[in-house]
């Protein structure tokens, strides 16, 4: 269970103050207008961004003294995901050993991980020569191969086309339901993700304003402002 | 069939191929005698090496100094970092002549190191003439310009990237290998090849700082055959293998790198996990303070013209400044016309026409000017203009012509790619409308063209105006630039002077630079 208890960051033009709790296993969809503090949300529980007050924890877990790196957290962001220098099996590998020296083992499991993204042969290409949606494949298996219970994903597939995109959220939801983990994914398309989210939190002005399952979010009063924000990006 | 008029850039682009064949056939052909190469071959041989060997050394040291301080000026932030950046971005329009000063100042005889050895009781004595001061002054103007670049470069890793090794906690050498390397290894090959070819063709501080002829390189060479031995056949040869060689590199640096050396740096907004490291804190510290105590008192001995500033100014010095500032308008405008002519030739065939090897001619022509040695070119003209009428005004119409032409590679840099974003935007609406050429020009590109091309003014002007080049050849009691005057007076060894007129040629530099780089970065 991801909890989240009056998380507050202050910047001179913006506040925000996030309460906000996850079963573990869950997926949960956060929605919102642009600018209203979803990355900045994703961003706090992977440590890029510092609560002045409040409680942030996982399964009991304590994460706010700890490191991103030592955060049981992995992200993946909208665009530049990858080392354009290394190979895609190399880029998952970081995910296993940031060293990128691996074990005979560890080897076969990378190729696996891309396998399962539905990259079979993809092991020594360069991200210059992959699409757009191959490359947030790779990322996408660099952040479940890593082990780490809890998946943030940043608007990761806001740049590719509505098939495309659709395909991508099964695919991630295919995922999930064999691994133990919790995702929270920032997405501006809703009705995308209708089917599969557990819950979906609507965001803005650096508050959670409603929380829910995904039909009562998009069927409740909020709908109008739901509309305008999709329509608005 | 109407006859249809050539482009205006293919009439620039063969103007300028016939002026320097015109005025290598004027050199070869002049009577006295032309040698054989044989008959220079051990003195060539001799100028040669020695152009290699201090190009080489001034290259790899000012990679040295540059990308250590750009990668400790990356990790670090404290007070004055701006100015710093400002002081490292000055010197990219720092005239040659004023870094020589420079040196003299610090370095020289009676400079501040040899006073304040004499202070601590040291009487031995030391020359800068030869590899020292030429190394000094080439790693103090270049240096810097490669950290500039490489900063640039690092600055423009994706904050994202910052995050992933965050995220995946990458150690410090890690952070090297995935984030700085693949920066360096793209972007060093390109800058090396330039810091070379700068060095190789660095006419002034090796005329001034060499200290004779054992320790000359083709430029000055050329120059010497000129002035002292008026060897014409020997200006040809020489000419001849610095073109050859310099049109190599330039050819090699075209094909290797292709981003245009001009940026601003746009603080990374991302902390980077290794500024905590404290071997790595220790690094910085020491690189940064070496940079310091070797650009810092250069820099100052410049600032120090001030003091005298008020009694430098005379008569000769405001006739000098206006003779320089009228010599580098006349080139600014050359240049951008020519830049403006071959760039939109150049896009007419690469968009229009669909030939892109034509127009990869016409992006290449600008920078091979570069190669065309000055002073060979300039006494080839001088020859044609004495065969057709009367020599003495050669120079009021070589200094802006040379210094025009030298000025097209960066006018070009500025004003290609804008024509390019023109047609690419609203190409076809001109095609459909049947909107072309002169309204084509006023209509479509102006909005676009007008502020790159102001800001490739402003830096031809400013890389004009401090130059000190065939201004050695014309420079007497007619005519007289700043930069020749600061030359005169450091061979008097009049420092306080010298340090005020280098002081003025800088000021005006750099306001003119500072101005290019507001008008390039403003509405982008």
């Amino acid at each position: 269970m991801l909890v989240i208890d009056n998380c507050r960051l202050t910047w001179p033009d913006f506040t925000a103050d996030y309460s906000l709790s996850v079963p573990a296993g869950n997926l949960c969809a956060v929605i919102g207008p642009s600018g209203g503090g979803k990355t900045t949300l994703l961003h706090m529980i992977a440590g890029f961004e510092r609560p002045e007050s409040g409680t942030l924890t996982f399964n009991g877990q304590d994460l706010l003294p700890l490191e991103p790196a030592k955060r049981p957290a992995a992200i993946v962001f909208q665009d530049h995901n990858l080392f354009p220098h290394l190979s895609a099996a190399q880029n998952v590998a970081l995910g296993l050993r940031p060293s990128l020296r691996l074990s005979a083992d560890e080897k076969r499991l990378v190729g696996e991980m891309l396998d399962s993204v539905g990259l079979e042969g993809f092991d020594e290409r360069k991200p210059g020569t992959m699409s757009g949606g191959q490359r947030q494949r790779v990322a996408l298996a660099r952040a479940l191969i890593s082990g780490r219970p809890l998946i943030l994903l940043d608007e990761p597939f806001s740049s590719l086309d509505p098939t495309l995109r659709r395909d991508m959220i099964l695919l991630v939801d295919a995922l999930r339901r064999n691994r133990p983990v919790t995702v929270l994914m920032t997405i501006h398309t809703p009705e995308d993700v209708a089917d599969v989210a557990d819950q979906m939190a609507f965001v803005a002005d650096g508050r959670v304003v409603a929380l829910g399952l995904p039909a009562d979010i998009l069927n409740s009063a909020l709908a109008p402002r739901i509309a305008a924000a999709v329509s608005d990006s | 069939m109407t006859l249809k008029l050539p482009h205006p850039g293919s009439l620039v682009a063969f103007a300028i191929l016939g002026l320097v064949a015109g005025g290598f056939i004027a050199l070869a052909t002049f009577d006295g005698g032309t040698p054989t190469l044989l008959s220079i071959g051990p003195y060539l041989w001799r100028v040669l090496a020695f152009s290699v060997i201090q190009a080489t050394l001034s290259t790899v040291l000012s990679l040295a100094l540059g990308i250590g301080l750009a990668l400790a000026l990356a990790r670090r932030s404290f007070p004055g970092r701006d100015i710093v950046l400002a002081i490292l971005g000055s010197t990219m329009v720092m005239p040659t002549i004023v870094a020589v000063f420079a040196v003299f100042a610090v370095y020289g005889r009676s400079g501040w190191l040899a006073e304040g050895l004499a202070l601590l009781g040291w009487n031995g004595s030391f020359s800068i003439f030869g590899y020292p001061g030429i190394l000094i002054a080439h790693v103090f103007l270049n240096g810097p310009f490669v950290a500039r670049i490489t900063l640039d470069g690092l600055n423009q890793v994706p904050a994202e990237h910052w995050r992933l090794a965050t995220a995946f906690g990458f150690t410090p050498f890690q952070i090297f290998r995935h984030l700085d390397w693949p920066v360096l290894r793209a972007e060093t090959p390109g800058v090396a090849g330039l810091i070379f070819l700068m060095c190789f063709k660095s006419f002034a501080i090796v005329l001034a700082l060499g200290g004779g002829p054992s320790r000359s390189i083709l430029e000055v060479a050329i120059f010497e055959a000129l002035k002292i031995d008026l060897d014409f056949g020997r200006v040809a040869w020489l000419a001849l293998i610095q073109l050859a060689i310099c049109l190599s590199m330039t050819a090699l640096l075209h094909w290797a790198f292709t981003r245009p050396p001009v940026g601003h740096t746009i603080r990374s907004l991302v902390h980077r996990p290794d500024a905590k490291t404290k071997a790595l804190k220790l690094l910085d510290a020491v690189v940064l303070a070496l940079s310091a105590l070797f650009i810092a008192p250069l820099t100052f001995s410049i600032l120090t013209g001030f003091r005298s500033m008020l009694d430098v100014i005379d008569a000769d010095l405001l006739q000098a400044f206006v003779t320089s500032l009228a010599i580098a308008t006349a080139a600014a405008i050359l240049a951008c016309l020519l830049a403006l002519a071959l760039a939109s030739a150049a896009r007419r065939r690469r968009i229009v026409l669909r030939s892109p090897r034509i127009a990869a001619f016409y992006d290449l022509l600008p920078d091979a000017l570069l190669a065309v040695p000055p002073f060979a070119l300039t006494a080839g003209l001088f020859l044609l203009i004495q065969r057709l009428g009367d020599p003495s005004t050669a120079g009021l119409i070589l200094l802006p012509l040379i210094n025009g032409l030298a000025a097209v590679p960066f006018a070009y840099r500025y004003v290609a790619p804008h024509l390019l974003t023109a047609e690419e935007r609203y190409g076809r609406v001109a095609a459909s409308l049947g909107i072309t050429g002169w309204s084509k020009l006023t209509i479509m590109d102006w909005p676009v063209l007008k502020r790159p091309l102001a800001a490739g003014f402003a830096l031809a002007m400013a890389l004009s105006f401090g130059d000190f080049g065939i201004i050695a050849l014309f420079g007497g009691t007619e005519l007289v630039t700043l930069p020749y005057l600061l030359y005169e007076r450091l061979g008097a060894y009049r420092l306080d002077e010298a340090a005020s007129i280098g002081l003025v040629i800088v000021l005006f530099a750099v306001f003119l630079a500072h101005a290019s780089g507001r008008l390039s970065h403003a509405g982008d």
